[in-house]
């Protein structure tokens, strides 16, 4: 991690302290799936609303106060700055707890922590986005970051799948996408529901069908760790080489600054080496506990 | 020009009750039923008659097992959070062992790198180190295998050697010097005193035997990282209670929960231990959910990831974690038997 990296993400600490989270005020709740809801929030702090940035990939520690905090990416884009975002899924102590939180409701928020997506090698390229469930999250903030800056690259293809139709996270990205001509939309669904008209099959065989071209391409990958373990070896048939392929990592962290100790993979630490790692880096890694 | 000076041994409760006037001074004490360092409440210094070290580490004087990051509290405004105030208070730890002051030392890389931590920071740059040489370690001591050696000076302020009927008083650093030039109880030393300082401390690095050959040691560890056999092995007896991490003095890790009160409540922060199986548990995976991949990480952690990081085993070879373990788990053995 380079000295700049921490420079430009120290601006945003609270008093200086990179354990006292801001205070932000969820604006809007939408239901993604019975299970998944994401959240439209703002910080409480006006000059903060008008200066934070960040990058796409980045995540925060969410804080619900006399609960606890929970680590989740930041799934808008910096293009898109009226509000921040972020999806939860319903399955531990503090994802209930925000569930249970209205509009109005505040929260607590540090960060953005963690590297994001390299976009300077994204540029210029063909891209390639392959995401299982809320693993869409981190990537449509890297989406929507490529479509509002359209003419930085080139072609795009999106596979996204999930468990059932039902499962389908951010319908309203996948209609828009869908429509727009500038990029090649795949939805599918494991099995055949009964209400779903679209393709069904599971996301890596949708993918080695849809068959991508790897020349000049990038593609990221996000999804359950299961749905990741069969991607990679799709994407080496079609060509791409471990450093054109990127995905973002999940471990359970709790400071997100890299102290605490416990998203480590031998000598990384996923919190501030990452999540963003290339297939590379991670067959590098001299563990392969992740 | 180093300043030695010696105190008699009768008259320690007084020396400590000077620097008690200028710093909250901590000693070696059995006062909680545990040997830990304590806050010196005066009269006559009688631990150098037990100490030969403290069960829980100094380390929880700068990094408490349990402390408050913020408090938050709730009204028609809103949340409002407010820290607690800074703790700028001097503080002096007396006695402190050579391998538990360099494990302070390892400790600081990762809470002084990158984001510093200014909970820790504050407190251990608000710290001197007064530390005493060991006249007789244990037979789980293995310092100098590391690196160390029962009068190592690094990171302390001043180095105390035991001769016989007075300490022999080193200043290390400059705060160091400027504390004994102003202590009026210290007295000076004579050459006799220098050079029966010097015999106790070679006397002293004798008595070490355990020994770990660290050389490749990183490299060794590399090697047997897939060998689940070795590491099953390894752990069998292991009860994961995680004491080998709570009470090493070079483990930092931590966990953060909000405690709720009445009105609002604190965010906390406590040690945690890798030991522990919740430690690295997701709702819907766990990396670390076997209890061999416990032991290995901690075992690589220190001794191959750390050095990957900052070019230093995280281990002093205090000998808590064998000394303590409720199984008698040791890993020097288990360093001494790597594959390969």
């Amino acid at each position: 991690m380079t000295i700049d990296n921490i420079s430009h993400r120290k601006k945003f600490l609270a008093q200086d302290n990179a354990y006292l989270p801001h205070i932000a005020v969820i604006e809007k709740i939408i239901e993604e799936t019975p299970d998944t809801l994401t959240f439209h929030f703002n910080f409480k702090d006006e000059k903060l609303k008008q200066e934070f940035t960040f990058e796409s990939g980045q995540f925060g520690e969410y804080s619900v106060f006399g609960v606890g905090e929970a680590t989740f990416c930041i799934s808008s884009s910096p293009t898109r700055r009226q509000h921040l975002e972020f999806a939860v899924k319903r399955v531990g102590k503090v994802t209930n707890a925000l569930h249970r939180l209205g509009v109005g409701a505040e929260i607590g928020f540090r960060g953005p922590f963690g590297n994001g997506f390299p976009l300077d090698k994204l540029k210029g390229k063909n891209l390639v986005f392959v995401a299982g469930g809320i693993g869409l999250a981190p990537l449509r903030s890297l989406i929507w970051n490529v479509i509002d800056n359209r003419k930085d690259y080139g072609k795009i293809d999106i596979v996204y799948g999930a468990r059932s139709s039902a499962d389908l996270c951010f319908k309203y990205d996948l209609e828009q996408w869908a429509k727009d001509e500038s990029l090649k939309m795949t939805t599918t669904i494991d099995r055949d529901d009964g209400q779903w008209k679209g393709k069904t099959g599971f996301v890596p065989q949708v993918l080695e069908q849809a068959a991508p071209s790897a020349k000049d391409a990038v593609a990221v990958v996000c999804g359950p760790p299961v749905m990741i373990r069969f991607t990679f070896p799709v994407l080496e048939k079609l060509g791409f080489t471990p450093e054109q392929m990127l995905t973002t990592l999940e471990k359970k962290m709790k400071c997100g600054i890299g102290k605490c100790g416990r998203c480590n993979i031998g000598d990384i630490y996923v919190c501030r080496d990452g999540p963003v790692f290339s297939y590379a880096q991670i067959k590098d890694f001299i563990s392969s506990e992740y | 020009m180093s300043i030695i000076k010696k105190i008699a041994k009768k008259d320690l409760g007084k020396l400590l009750d000077e620097w008690s006037r200028d710093f909250t001074v901590f000693s070696p004490s059995k006062a909680s039923g545990i040997a830990r360092m304590e806050v010196w409440q005066g009269g006559e210094a009688s631990f150098l008659d037990w100490y030969r070290n403290t069960v829980i580490p100094p380390k929880d004087i700068v990094l408490p097992l349990l402390e408050e990051m913020f408090s938050f509290s709730k009204s028609e405004e809103g949340y409002k959070l407010e820290t607690p105030p800074a703790d700028d208070s001097k503080r002096l730890i007396f006695g402190i062992r050579p391998c538990d002051a360099r494990a302070l030392s390892i400790i600081d890389m990762t809470y002084g790198d990158g984001y510093q931590d200014n909970y820790y920071m504050q407190r251990r740059n608000n710290t001197l180190l007064v530390g005493l040489g060991c006249t007789n370690p244990y037979d789980s001591c293995f310092c100098t295998a590391l690196g160390g050696n029962p009068h190592d000076t690094t990171t302390m302020d001043v180095m105390l050697t035991d001769i016989g009927d007075g300490l022999l008083a080193e200043a290390v650093s400059q705060t160091g010097k400027e504390l004994l030039q102003k202590t009026a109880e210290l007295k000076a030393a004579t050459e006799e005193d220098r050079t029966k300082a010097e015999n106790v401390k070679q006397a002293a690095e004798k008595k070490i035997s355990r020994n770990i050959e660290t050389e490749g040691i990183a490299e060794k560890l590399r090697a047997c990282f897939e060998d689940k056999e070795f590491w099953q092995q390894t752990a069998a007896k292991c009860v994961g209670c995680g004491i080998c991490t709570l009470l090493c003095p070079t483990c930092y890790c931590f966990d953060i929960s909000d405690e709720k009160t009445e009105d609002g409540g604190v965010r906390v922060r406590s040690l945690d231990s890798c030991s522990f199986s919740v430690y690295t548990k997701m709702p819907m995976e766990n990396p670390r959910s076997e209890k061999w991949q416990r032991v290995r990480n901690r075992v690589c952690h220190k001794y191959e990831y750390y050095p990957m990081l900052f070019d230093t085993i995280a281990c002093t070879g205090c000998g808590r974690c064998i000394r303590l373990c409720p199984v008698n788990w040791d890993i020097t053995q288990t360093l001494n038997s790597l594959p390969g």
